[in-house]
């Protein structure tokens, strides 16, 4: 049950938005998102929309794997 | 370049050679990847992951499973759930034998949903099983503020909801540190963790889900355990801001209230649960229906308890793969796809076949 599912906004409408996870669609809450665009991509939980996801994990990663060689 | 930084980060783990470091994944799904990618093969013998409570299902206390089925079979309520609540042994019966029997017991994936099942069969009484941390609580606020703004009086909720800080409090001689959980963070934010660092000397990295964030996290942890310093990062900002996400605290605020809550192998721990306030009550099932008080008696030899403080690795239970399987499974943590036995037993034969 308490599986995060990343999924793209097709539409929204009064705080409910349909999004596509990996081609398969729903119907989400995203009124607790602020500044959700279709095309836009968000987080699951258990139907409601519970965050904004700004990027790929790529630079996040290299950001991470910078900080340790700073480090040393 | 993706590549060069998670070969990296693999290097830092495989050819650590320090002192041995205890690290305790509390979310199941990071459990389940960390399985599922193979991560566990490359670790060195001095380090140890252990894993978390941080599966709803499993640390759900045999008492709720026993209310949910009271009201099923005593009150003929239709109890609505996340589907993987179904199979839960109670202290003699699970919700799914429970429909064996007759009850109506429905499987959903979002309290909404049950929402919109009492709107559509206005002739049953519907309660939804609420569980869950910081991350599915908002979705359970949202079902009973809209069930009230449309006076739906066939709704209602009984509730386990449950909040991190203070389990993480109650583990933290377990570890050396944490992989927080990603997603209970995109509510909460980072302040409760800075104070769990500078309070409570409480280490810990906020971790995403993908193989390069497993990984690097890590290595992250790793190398700053070195230092002998409390330390907390957030290694996932592509979902966890600072602050959290304001509109769900300030929802629950609205909606909820802090109470003590029992854990299933924990017992019970003080402000760690979340129950309707009171201008809600007419939505709380246990008001509603005089829910008496039960007692639940869990299986003598199941030792999830154990394994959720991380004293006994799953396979060290007595019952896992004897008794307890996905298929039959005796304990919470054997249920849930989230689950450490469960986790163990589908990806982790490796493990256990030689012991």
């Amino acid at each position: 049950m308490c599986v995060g599912l990343s999924a793209r906004v097709d539409k929204i409408k009064n705080g409910m938005a349909v999004v596509d996870a990996s081609g398969v669609k729903r119907e989400i809450s995203t009124e607790l998102i602020e500044n959700l665009y279709p095309g836009d991509y968000v987080m699951v939980h258990a139907g409601i929309a519970i965050a904004k996801i700004s990027s790929t994990d790529e630079d996040e990663v290299n950001k991470i794997m910078e900080t340790i060689k700073d480090a040393k | 370049m993706l590549s060069k930084d998670i070969e990296k980060a693999k290097s830092i783990i495989m050819n650590y050679d320090g002192p041995p470091i205890k690290i305790m994944e509390v979310c199941g799904t990071h459990t389940h990847e960390i399985f599922k990618l193979g991560i566990r093969n490359i670790l060195p013998n001095n380090i140890n992951l252990i894993s978390g409570p941080g599966c709803p299902v499993c640390v759900t206390p045999t008492e709720f499973i026993d209310e949910a089925i009271y009201l099923a079979l005593e009150k003929n309520i239709t109890i609505c759930t996340f589907g993987d609540l179904i199979r839960v042994p109670g202290t003699s019966s699970s919700l799914g034998d429970a429909r064996s029997k007759g009850a109506n017991i429905q499987m959903v994936y979002s309290p909404l949903d049950s929402v919109e099942y009492a709107i559509n069969h206005p002739e049953q009484q519907v309660v939804f099983l609420s569980v869950g941390f910081e991350t599915t609580t908002p979705a359970s606020c949202i079902a009973v503020r809209n069930a009230k703004n449309i006076e739906l009086k066939n709704f209602s909720i009984l509730g386990a909801n449950k909040t991190m800080y203070q389990a993480y409090l109650a583990l933290k001689d377990a570890a050396d540190a944490y992989i927080y959980p990603g997603h209970v963070c995109t509510m909460t934010g980072m302040s409760e963790l800075y104070k769990l660092r500078d309070e409570e000397n409480v280490s810990g990295a906020v971790t995403g889900f993908s193989a390069s964030e497993i990984l690097s996290s890590l290595a992250y942890i790793i190398s700053e355990t070195q230092k002998n310093k409390p330390f907390v990062a957030n290694l996932y900002p592509r979902v966890v801001t600072e602050e959290g996400l304001i509109k769900a605290k300030t929802l629950v605020e609205n909606t909820m209230e802090s109470c003590d809550s029992i854990w299933r192998g924990l017992g019970i721990i003080e402000k760690s649960g979340m129950k309707l306030k009171k201008e809600y009550i007419d939505y709380d099932a246990r008001a509603k229906y005089d829910i008496p008080k039960i007692v639940g008696k869990p299986n003598k030899g199941c030792k999830c308890g154990e394994v959720l403080r991380g004293d006994i690795k799953p396979f060290e239970c007595p019952l896992f793969s004897k008794g307890c399987t996905p298929e039959h499974p005796i304990g919470a943590c054997m249920v849930s796809n989230e689950g450490a036995c469960s986790a163990y037993y589908k990806y982790g034969e490796n493990l256990w076949k030689k012991n």
